[in-house]
């Protein structure tokens, strides 16, 4: 599993990452652009929805259609994903593709047309994107479940709300993209067939030019957790609850990863167990591991028609605080071969691990190679997750619940 | 790549395609059978069974098989879709013998009745979670109304009504009927040793008995009904259009999913620059569902209720429009590009690959190498679109929608 890494930091600050994979014909890549919904303005929240839709209608001279069809052409599988800190563009495509991609996407960064005719279409297709999440309350209870456990900034939609959005002019989105789409930190991360010196060389061609623009700081305010409910006519209660954990920083943060392993890593899981096959109180019932740079949390969603809903949170909330009382060398083991098993799976996606690398680097400031993530789950004992545990008890949460009836939380 | 294939002597077959380069293996058992293969009277009973598969055997509890499979480290599954029921693994290499192993005993499962009491509360949940769901909710009820009295309307999860009337004696009944090797076939992709497996299997499923599994297939081109149903909880317009084309062993089946990506791909497509570049939808997409001696495009649409109108407006326009003009070489090359990338990205992990090789064999009992697939797609001409179309036309489709009560 020895795995090669390739740095290069160019002398405006951008980071360039990437990760060779034998064996691939394909190429994938990720651009992390530092103008995340935390980043923005306080009246410009859902701003970078806009944004991430603008900058693809037109650039580096060429139209929206014309920009569109050469992507296409080049049998591109693309993606854009909103983020606290970021805006991400992901590609997926055949290697021989991936020169005249990068060109491309360096002019959509670089160089958007930012046509004011097109803004008002990205700004209603974000306004339709907020009000789509009313039709997906699951969704819904997750995004508002971040927004209530994470103090401001830092738990902002991706979709923003619809007051900013109305509100939002080309004007400001020009200002957002001048000031945040800063040079200085963006990564750029590759994972598949690729030629290292060569992309170094035409990425500092594209990128030279840009001057390190200025670092932005959030100020996150405190917040409480509490319980938050929202009326919605639908089928099932979508229960979605949090408890802080540690972030990746954290010399525990691998006893935590393994924690939520024993809580909810398969079916032979605690949760699962417990609020799905003995009582059959759920179909959709999972917790995950959650972080940003300051701030991580364990979330848990479960979903189930409202006469089960008071039961089905008072199973979970019990799960969660007997997680300290004990766990047994059989439960620890399956949780450490799980959590091995799927770091090797997803290391044979090239997309995967575009993603995985340029955020390790945000976070860690360096990329963890699948040796050293596979170490360091090694070491991890029962001794450990309980003594993380102790200092770490699971016993405070933000909950929220979305459907036709209430509960009574902790 | 090295494909292989071995006959049991009770009609089980096991293919495989070895990969010596993959980090990883990947099972599948897929079974040829689903929603089309029910009446309305045992409907979902598939879907029920699939999640009764994994409570285990005479010798192994719920509990025992959840700790095996997660012991092995597996990333474990299983899908029942309209025609097909698959049950999966990704797997280290190291383990895959006993995940074959495992996954052997489960295909002659308990179906004790606490257990099918139990997990009959996890289906009815399950039914709960997709009415909140409107984009599959549409789906499957445009499915009902296209096809009418035809086996494929047939809903993939059941009713609530079909599924609190079901019994453990009907679901032991269908089982006997539809779990025949004969209508099984194994699939394994990745880095592994086939005879090595083989023995392993042909240990565990050599004393599965063969049965007469047959399956009605005729077309049906569909009602071309319309409905539009309220709900009090929703927001947005969902629209779910059906129109007939190709089935999955027709030749034609590569044009028509080139056609229904260039009508409807996320991005670049004509939904994408009429409906949503123009904002007046937020999602449009059009796939082709080729299936067991029928076929159908599956247009979704998510609008906002005032632009209802107008969209259908302008994907009846798209449609007619596509013949006045012939398609552009531009873009059909275009689709292909797209196609032909997505096959490269996915073949390259065992997991995709399985999918591929289980759902060929259980349709066509053939295999096809990825350069065969490659080649079929670039053979396809504007003509061949246009002769498609011709057969198969585009309107009048069925629709179905779900909308906001005000």
């Amino acid at each position: 599993m020895t795995e090669k890494i390739d740095i290069q930091k160019f002398a405006n600050g951008m980071v360039v990452l990437g990760i060779p994979m034998r064996q691939v014909q394909s190429a994938a890549f990720d651009f992390l652009l530092p103008a995340g919904a935390s980043l923005m303005p306080e009246d410009c929240c859902g701003a970078p929805a806009v944004i991430e839709d603008w900058i693809f209608r037109g650039a580096g001279g060429k139209t929206s259609r014309e920009l569109t069809d050469l992507l296409d052409g080049l049998g591109i599988h693309r993606n854009s994903s909103i983020e606290s800190k970021h805006i991400a563009l992901s590609a997926v495509l055949e290697a021989e593709n991936l020169t005249r991609a990068i060109e491309l996407y360096a002019d959509i960064i670089q160089k958007p047309a930012l046509d004011e005719s097109q803004f008002e279409y990205s700004r209603q297709l974000a306004l339709q994107g907020l009000a789509s999440l009313e039709d997906d309350p699951m969704h819904k209870t997750m995004l508002l479940l971040r927004q209530h456990f994470y103090p401001d900034p830092l738990g902002r939609s991706p979709l923003g709300n619809q007051k900013d959005l109305q509100n939002l002019t080309a004007q400001m989105s020009k200002q957002i993209i001048s000031e945040n789409f800063n040079v200085s930190e963006i990564i750029f991360a590759v994972a598949g067939k690729y030629d290292f010196p060569k992309l170094c060389s035409l990425l500092e061609k594209l990128f030279a030019g840009q001057k390190p623009g200025e670092s932005k700081d959030i100020n996150i305010k405190t917040q409480s957790l509490a319980y938050n409910y929202l009326r919605h006519e639908g089928a099932q209660v979508h229960i979605g609850l949090m408890t802080p954990a540690v972030t990746p920083q954290n010399i525990d943060y691998y006893n935590a990863r393994v924690a939520v392993a024993v809580l909810s890593g398969g079916m032979s899981s605690r949760l699962f167990t417990e609020v799905r096959e003995k009582r059959g109180l759920c179909y959709a019932v999972g917790a995950s591991y959650h972080s940003f740079k300051e701030m991580a949390g364990i979330g848990c969603y479960a979903g189930t028609t409202p006469d089960k809903a008071q039961q089905t949170y008072d199973v979970i909330i019990a799960e969660f605080k007997r997680l300290a009382e004990g766990i047994s060398d059989d439960e620890l083991k399956r949780a450490k071969i799980g959590l091995e098993s799927s770091l090797i799976m997803q290391s044979e996606s090239t997309i995967s691990r575009a993603q995985a690398a340029a955020m390790d680097f945000y976070m860690l400031g360096k990329v963890r190679t699948l040796d050293e993530i596979k170490q360091q789950i090694e070491k991890i004992t029962v001794k450990s997750v309980l003594d993380f545990l102790k200092k770490n008890p699971f016993d405070k949460f933000c909950s929220v619940t979305i459907g036709p009836s209430e509960i009574k939380t902790v | 790549m090295e494909f292989k294939h071995k006959k049991l002597a009770n009609g089980l077959d096991i293919i495989a395609e070895v990969n010596k380069d993959a980090q990883s293996a990947a099972f599948g058992v897929f079974v040829k059978t689903g929603p089309r293969d029910e009446t309305n009277n045992i409907a979902g009973v598939s879907h029920y069974l699939e999640h009764m598969l994994f409570k285990g055997t005479d010798k192994l509890s719920t509990y025992d098989v959840n700790r095996r499979f997660d012991g092995l480290g597996a990333i474990y599954n299983a899908q029942t879709g309209d025609e097909y029921t698959i049950y999966y693994a990704a797997i280290l290499p190291e383990q895959l013998y006993e995940t074959a192993q495992l996954w052997c005993q489960l295909m002659r499962p308990a179906l004790r009745d606490d257990d099918f009491n139990m997990e009959k509360n996890v289906i009815l949940e399950e039914i709960a979670m997709y009415q909140d769901l409107p984009h599959y909710d549409v789906h499957e009820n445009c499915k009902a109304l296209h096809f009418g009295e035809h086996p494929c309307s047939i809903k993939a999860l059941g009713t609530v009504e079909s599924i609190k009337a079901l019994t453990s004696k009907q679901m032991r009944e269908y089982f006997e009927s539809r779990y025949a090797p004969n209508n099984i076939t194994v699939v394994i992709a990745g880095k592994f040793e086939f005879e090595k497996i083989c023995d392993y299997l042909e240990t565990g499923c050599a004393d599965w008995q063969p049965k007469h599994a047959d399956r009605k297939t005729e077309y049906f081109a569909g009602t071309a009904k319309k409905e539009h149903q309220k709900k009090k909880n929703l927001t947005c317009r969902h629209i779910g259009l059906m129109s007939p084309t190709v089935s999955y062993q027709d030749d034609r089946a590569d044009a028509a999913t080139l056609l229904a990506k260039i009508i409807g791909d996320d991005i670049g497509s004509r939904f994408f620059w009429q409906l949503v570049d123009t904002a007046i939808a937020e999602t449009a997409t059009m796939h082709c569902e080729a299936m067991d001696g029928v076929g159908a495009y599956y247009s979704y649409i998510r609008t906002p209720e005032e632009n209802c109108s107008k969209v259908l407006q302008i994907v009846e326009d798209i449609f007619k429009s596509l013949y006045r003009e012939k398609i552009s070489a531009d873009e059909l090359q275009k689709a292909k590009n797209k196609v032909l990338s997505a096959i490269t990205i996915k073949n390259e992990i065992p997991m995709e690959r399985l999918a591929e090789l289980g759902i060929n064999w259980t349709y066509l009992k053939k295999y096809r190498p990825i350069e065969e697939e490659i080649e079929k797609i670039k053979k396809v001409t504007i003509d061949d679109l246009t002769a498609l179309m011709q057969e198969f036309p585009l309107m009048p489709f069925t629709q179905f929608s779900l909308g906001p009560e005000k």
